[in-house]
């Protein structure tokens, strides 16, 4: 790690600490402190795959945020977060992968900065988030393919307006990180999207629902596409549809079943794939299906088990490619955030896909999870707490 | 505007909920006694006087501006005051309409074990949608107040609290200094984060246990109540941990109150008690709050005549006098000394609003027959010189 970026690590975790510990004569921000630590065994059983790692860290991270009210009904607030990229990832060790400004009131978000990119709509449960990153994800297809973080992170510019608590449209621009072609000056925009959907706060997750969530949305990657000059023909295009299902909406023995499927509508010209460029270019449909079980014990998660499977098809390829993805997991609370977890991952890829990621992949890994969340100075609600959301908003 | 104008623009509009100019205004007393608890008008069922009450999620405005959410008897905070004859035979029905459990104590009064309020000891908690009927006859004599008895720190903070006020065609108050006018003043102080954030934790853990009873699933463990002590002493030797352990829930920092109401409002809004030179008043004070209130009137004495409801045996003259949590005091303020004179705790810490002054439970005394001439103390218009140079948070 550099020795500039040791310092503005520390100097969060200082400034943090201070806060917390001193009055200050102006108005205190809320200050939130999010951490989660994932440190795992893995035993790589692939062809000509490493036979172990003793200690993957990656995707360990640590988040500030810093909140207060603006003069109107406005809030404003600062994250700044870091995390450890994957093993074997050409990032520098540490990634600042949130670092952004949100104001909001209760019915509009505006975010800028660097964050999670609108590629996929919901989360999986999955041990890491890049886990299942081929099914899961619109592919960044300016990424060389390195590192999955390029699919997940980048600078983007997003305005939602929410509607009836539950119903949000969102606008974005973003700009994804290049390195196999330089499409925007200056940082500027290479993506664009919007998206739909209808959502049940998770303070209300017991109000028992069946639907929890649906959403779509249309993302444009803003490519140089070889032979073309429209903008719109330049464009890559995909669409997602996601979907979250309470089956079993009960408090002690908690089911549900999440499904999303990425359309990229791709270029007509990509018919073999011979680098994750054509990857993320070629007409693809992925979906991504998890059924999760989860059992909470005195009012608490005891054990999640979760069966997910991933299918992604390339049908407009002269070789028949497609790739099988099968992920089961279980993770046991052994105390207040902290959990263990044993991770079976089976990915199987066909077609020309066997020479770019290789044939299949197998891996097992146990690992310790320690998630905290801690938040000083609270002076005002959340939109989407209980109070809020069923007696009455207060600003 | 420099930062010096901003001050002083500041500090002119700060004091400017203090000029008493407007405190004489017909309008102004007609809403002025909007600011003392209503009175709940019963139904006579044969001898028995019945009153119903309920609470539900109501938003309360402590301040201008400054408004948040409570739990609320009949949509008013605090309650509406009860008020009943000595030896009155009384009926109260109480419904619950949030998602919360809760139960009304009789603070002071002299009921019957089982209408005493207090979950799993004398009646099982009222829960959501459920009601429950108290009766008792009214006794002792005297100023009295009702709360939840459920969560007290957080639900009475939260709101649930009423005068109850048990009179006497012979008043014994009235025949040593004759009054025509009364005051009731409740006093509480609310930590608005500990509120918020424990009225939210509930309702969330009270929607999961509520489907499980409705289920038929109540789990001892799961909601932590237990038969008997031997019960819960076995199922920890068997492995259970209780909330209040450590390593099953944080410890969550005690409310720590910053702000301070009088019947639910704090300065500016606070009520004001209006008096006539030669006039004698009754205020009866009630501590439904955490904090001692050391309270001074300002240019007077007056007589404390009942301390928990109770008569005193002799009157005691003085101008400060503490009030305790969970405490009555009556005092007769006799107008011997015409003025607009504050009434307040000389704990001035409470006598802030979120940590600047002037706000909590800051008050006045106000002579209404105060001459004209009398009336403008701070003639502050065109005069800006005068203006203080110091903003008042300052």
């Amino acid at each position: 790690m550099s020795k500039k970026r040791t310092s503005l690590c520390l100097l969060i975790i200082l400034f943090t600490v201070m806060l917390c510990n001193t009055g200050s004569a102006g108005v205190t921000p809320e200050i939130l402190l999010g951490a989660r630590g994932i440190s795992s065994l893995n035993l790589d059983y692939s062809p000509g795959g490493d036979s172990e790692t003793v200690s993957d860290i990656s995707d360990t991270s640590l988040l500030v945020g810093f909140r207060q009210k603006l003069y109107n009904r406005y809030r404003g607030a600062l994250v700044i977060g870091f995390q450890f990229p994957d093993e074997g990832s050409d990032l520098e060790p540490i990634l600042f992968h949130q670092v952004f400004l949100r104001v909001e009131d209760r019915t509009n978000i505006f975010r800028i900065g660097r964050t999670r990119v609108r590629s996929a709509m919901i989360e999986f449960p999955t041990l890491r988030d890049d886990d299942a990153i081929y099914f899961t994800d619109i592919l960044n297809p300016f990424s060389s393919g390195e590192d999955a973080e390029d699919n997940q992170y980048g600078s983007i510019m997003e305005a939602t307006r929410i509607f009836g608590q539950r119903y949000q449209l969102s606008a974005y621009g973003e700009h994804l990180k290049e390195e196999t072609e330089n499409i925007s000056k200056d940082f500027g925009f290479n993506a664009l999207g919007l998206s739909f959907q209808y959502r049940v706060p998770e303070s209300q997750r017991w109000n028992r629902e069946i639907l929890n969530q649906i959403g779509i949305s249309l993302n444009t990657a803003l490519t140089s596409r070889p032979g073309y000059s429209g903008e719109l023909d330049k464009a890559l295009k995909s669409i997602t549809f996601s979907t979250v299902l309470n089956i079993r909406p009960d408090p002690v023995h908690f089911w549900d079943l999440r499904h999303q499927s990425i359309f990229n509508l791709g270029f007509s010209e990509v018919k073999n794939l011979s680098d994750y460029s054509d990857i993320t270019r070629a007409r693809s449909i992925s979906t991504f299906t998890s059924l999760r079980y989860l059992y909470r014990k005195l009012e608490r998660p005891a054990l999640q088990a979760a069966l997910s499977y991933g299918y992604k098809a390339f049908p407009d390829l002269s070789n028949n490619s497609s790739q099988h993805q099968v992920i089961a997991n279980s993770f046991y609370r052994i105390g207040e955030n902290f959990d263990v977890g044993l991770q079976l991952r089976y990915q199987k890829n066909s077609g020309d896909l066997k020479t770019i990621i290789g044939e299949h992949e197998t891996e097992v890994q146990f690992a310790f999870i320690y998630s905290i969340e801690q938040l000083w100075n609270s002076q005002f609600d959340d939109r989407e707490s209980l109070l809020n959301l069923e007696h009455g908003y207060i600003p | 505007m420099n930062r010096r104008d901003f001050l002083i623009t500041g500090a002119a509009l700060s004091a400017a909920t203090l000029l008493p100019g407007s405190l004489f205004a017909e309008t102004t007393k007609r809403k002025n006694l909007k600011r003392f608890p209503r009175q709940l008008k019963p139904e006579i069922e044969g001898n028995v006087k019945v009153f119903r009450l309920f609470v539900d999620i109501h938003q309360q405005e402590l301040a201008p501006g400054l408004k948040t959410h409570t739990l609320a008897f009949n949509n008013q905070v605090p309650g509406p005051e009860i008020r009943v004859n000595r030896g009155d035979r009384v009926k109260v029905y109480f419904k619950n309409r949030t998602e919360l459990n809760h139960t009304i104590h009789w603070h002071g009064m002299h009921v019957p074990w089982r209408m005493d309020g207090v979950p799993y000891i004398t009646q099982m908690p009222v829960m959501p949608g459920q009601e429950f009927v108290y009766e008792f006859t009214a006794e002792p004599y005297g100023t009295h107040f009702y709360h939840c008895h459920w969560g007290t720190l957080l639900h009475m903070q939260a709101g649930m609290f009423g005068s109850l006020i048990v009179e006497e065609p012979d008043d014994p108050i009235k025949k040593l200094f004759p009054y025509e006018r009364e005051y009731t003043l409740l006093y509480s102080a609310h930590d608005l984060n500990f509120l918020r954030n424990e009225i939210n934790a509930m309702l969330e853990r009270m929607k999961e246990r509520l489907y499980l009873v409705k289920n038929g699933r109540f789990d001892k463990e799961r909601f932590a109540v237990f038969d008997s002590k031997e019960e819960l002493e076995e199922a920890v030797r068997n492995g259970y941990q209780p909330p209040y352990v450590v390593n099953r829930r944080a410890p969550a920092d005690l409310a720590q109150p910053f702000w301070f109401t009088v019947n639910g409002k704090s300065y500016p809004s606070t009520p004001t008690l209006y008096i006539r030179e030669g006039e004698s008043i009754r205020v009866r004070l009630i501590n439904s709050g955490t904090e001692e209130h050391y309270l001074h009137l300002h240019g007077h004495d007056f007589w404390l005549v009942c301390d928990d409801g109770i008569p005193v045996p002799q009157p005691w003259q003085m101008n400060t006098m503490r009030l305790s949590p969970g405490k009555t005091l009556d005092i007769i303020i006799e107008g011997k000394n015409r003025g607009i004179w504050t009434f307040h705790d000389h704990d001035t810490r409470r006598v802030t609003n979120n940590g600047l002054y002037p706000g909590g439970n800051l008050m006045a005394l106000v002579y209404e027959d105060l001459p004209e001439e009398e009336r403008r103390v701070m003639p502050m218009e065109g005069m800006n010189n005068l203006i203080p140079k110091v903003a008042l948070d300052e």
